[in-house]
């Protein structure tokens, strides 16, 4: 998808919330949008969701959409399954399979147990479970997510970064804002910045707030796996597929006893880096995951 | 465009906002429509009163998701056509009621004319009833369109200009709902039946622009 030139205003005189943003967003790829509060970050998000047109510019080749909202205070007469399952009817599933994937997504969620709750009586926090399988459960193209994390336990909060990082590597565009410097830190492709109605693209593996600090931070896995029987490792990973190619973009060195090699990845791509060489075919075989050196802190 | 219909039938159906309407509806009926009294003015009292319920039914699918949740039904398939589906539901709902009201007076009213002694032709009759009917479903969907989120934002000015907007074109003699309702209580003075293509049609483009006015101000109005 693309943004030329995109402006937007709340009223015909109003002020520019957001003027003259160019963005591409790539395929495949984690984006995170930064700014202080009131500085046009949800309205950014609320364009690109297209939820509200652009006043100026155009917007080309949208893909399937969905958003998740920072609350979601949803006094609706409806079940969590039957309000999920709604919403999967209108992102185009048929209704068992809206219904089957909101359970799942509930359970991996842990709110299992609330699947037949009104949704009224639900807590904040598993109104934002249903708020986020709401997006999830459509595989969407586009996933666009306002502070989505705020409100959940820690456990759905890392089940959550595990989900954006399989949406990334099913060829999935997320766009995220999160209060949270560190969310999901090391596997954004790209960071922007939105101040004073502009949007402006921070430099790659640089913090908000320090800019010199150089790498990318953030905690970080090594997975150390052989390749197939009969085809060179190294060789094969980085010609063939290439390492690009692979979930979280892994920087990739030769193990230890040249067998192997040794692919690191922030840890929020971890799961789905080994799904994904376990699922290639012929497939790899994994021999060890352990956190990586951090040589920044 | 089905489920969006399905999943806004549903959230007013269990809402039950849908109630006070539909039993003002049904008290009107009892007072307004007399067992044996004249087919066609029957039809012309049954549909007046659809115009002002239409508009309320139509602000009650327009105002039933919280904000949260409309903007995750926009982002799926697109601002535009969630409120279509919004409007369309308030107007399926009126047509039921339209239905229903009609049904009612062909079953109760006497199939004459004012003097009690010129025959009216039963079905002629019930078609032009119910046409008339859907002239003022249209029309108040129009109102309600026009004078709810996303045009007008606040619930005061909302709820005051739809209740003029529905006077004003009941009364008014410009007015296709009018024109569709005198021609039923003329054509009762004298026993024939017209059945009211024109104001149709009329309400029927009216709606249709209100209503698309309504839809591209919803992504623009935040």
């Amino acid at each position: 998808m693309r943004l030329d030139g995109v402006g937007r205003r709340y009223g015909v005189r109003g002020p520019w919330v957001l003027r003259d943003i160019d963005l591409d967003l790539p395929r495949r790829s984690l984006v995170r949008v930064e700014g202080h509060n009131g500085s046009g970050k949800s309205t950014l998000l609320r364009v690109l969701a297209g939820i509200d047109a652009p006043s100026t510019g155009r917007i080309t080749g949208r893909p399937r959409t969905a958003y998740v909202p920072e609350r979601f205070p949803a006094a609706l007469p409806f079940t969590a399954v039957g309000y999920l399952t709604h919403l999967g009817r209108v992102h185009g599933l048929r209704g068992r399979t809206a219904a089957r994937r909101a359970t799942d997504w509930l359970d991996r969620f842990g709110a299992g147990g609330h699947a037949r709750t009104p949704l009224a009586e639900l807590s904040k926090g598993t109104s934002q479970k249903v708020a986020v399988t709401q997006a999830l459960l459509a595989e969407p193209e586009l996933l666009v997510l306002d502070e989505a994390w705020t409100g959940l336990d820690p456990a759905a909060r890392e089940t959550l970064d595990r989900a954006v990082a399989e949406r990334v590597a099913a060829g999935g565009t997320v766009v995220f804002v999160d209060h949270d410097p560190r969310r999901l830190e090391g596997a954004a492709d790209a960071r922007y910045r939105v101040t004073g109605n502009r949007l402006a693209r921070l430099p790659d593996g640089a913090e908000p707030d320090s800019a010199e600090r150089a790498g990318p931070p953030g905690p970080r896995v090594t997975v150390e796996a052989a390749a197939p029987a009969g085809t060179d490792a190294l060789a094969d990973i980085t010609a063939g597929h290439g390492a690009a190619g692979l979930p979280g973009r892994p920087s990739v060195a030769p193990g230890p006893d040249g067998t192997t090699v040794r692919l690191t990845v922030a840890a929020a791509h971890s799961d789905a880096l080994l799904r994904a060489l376990l699922a290639a075919r012929p497939p790899w075989h994994i021999r060890t995951v352990t956190p990586a050196p951090d040589e920044n802190r | 465009m089905i489920p969006l219909l399905r999943y806004h039938s549903v959230l007013l159906l269990r809402s039950h906002r849908w109630l006070p309407p539909v039993l003002l509806y049904a008290a009107f009926l009892a007072v307004g429509v007399q067992s044996g009294g004249p087919v066609l003015d029957s039809y012309g009292l049954a549909a007046f009163a659809l115009l002002p319920l239409a508009a309320w039914l139509c602000r009650i699918c327009v105002t039933g998701e919280p904000p949260a949740a409309r903007a995750c039904a926009a982002a799926a398939t697109g601002p535009g056509r969630t409120h279509l589906a919004r409007v369309a539901t308030g107007a399926l709902s009126a047509a039921v009621l339209a239905l229903a009201g009609s049904a009612y007076v062909a079953l109760v009213a006497d199939p004459h004319a004012s003097d009690h002694r010129t025959a009216v032709p039963e079905v002629p009759a019930f078609c032009a009833g119910l046409l008339a009917a859907l002239v003022c479903v249209l029309l108040g969907t129009a109102v309600g369109a026009l004078c709810n989120w996303p045009v007008l934002r606040s619930t005061g000015w909302s709820v005051l200009s739809a209740l003029m907007a529905a006077v004003l074109l009941l009364v008014g003699g410009a007015s296709p709902a009018n024109a569709a309702v005198s021609g039923l209580i003329t054509g009762s003075t004298h026993g024939t039946v017209t059945l009211p293509w024109l104001p149709l049609i009329s309400t029927a483009v009216i709606a249709a622009a209100a209503t698309a006015v309504a839809c591209r101000l919803s992504s623009r109005r935040g």
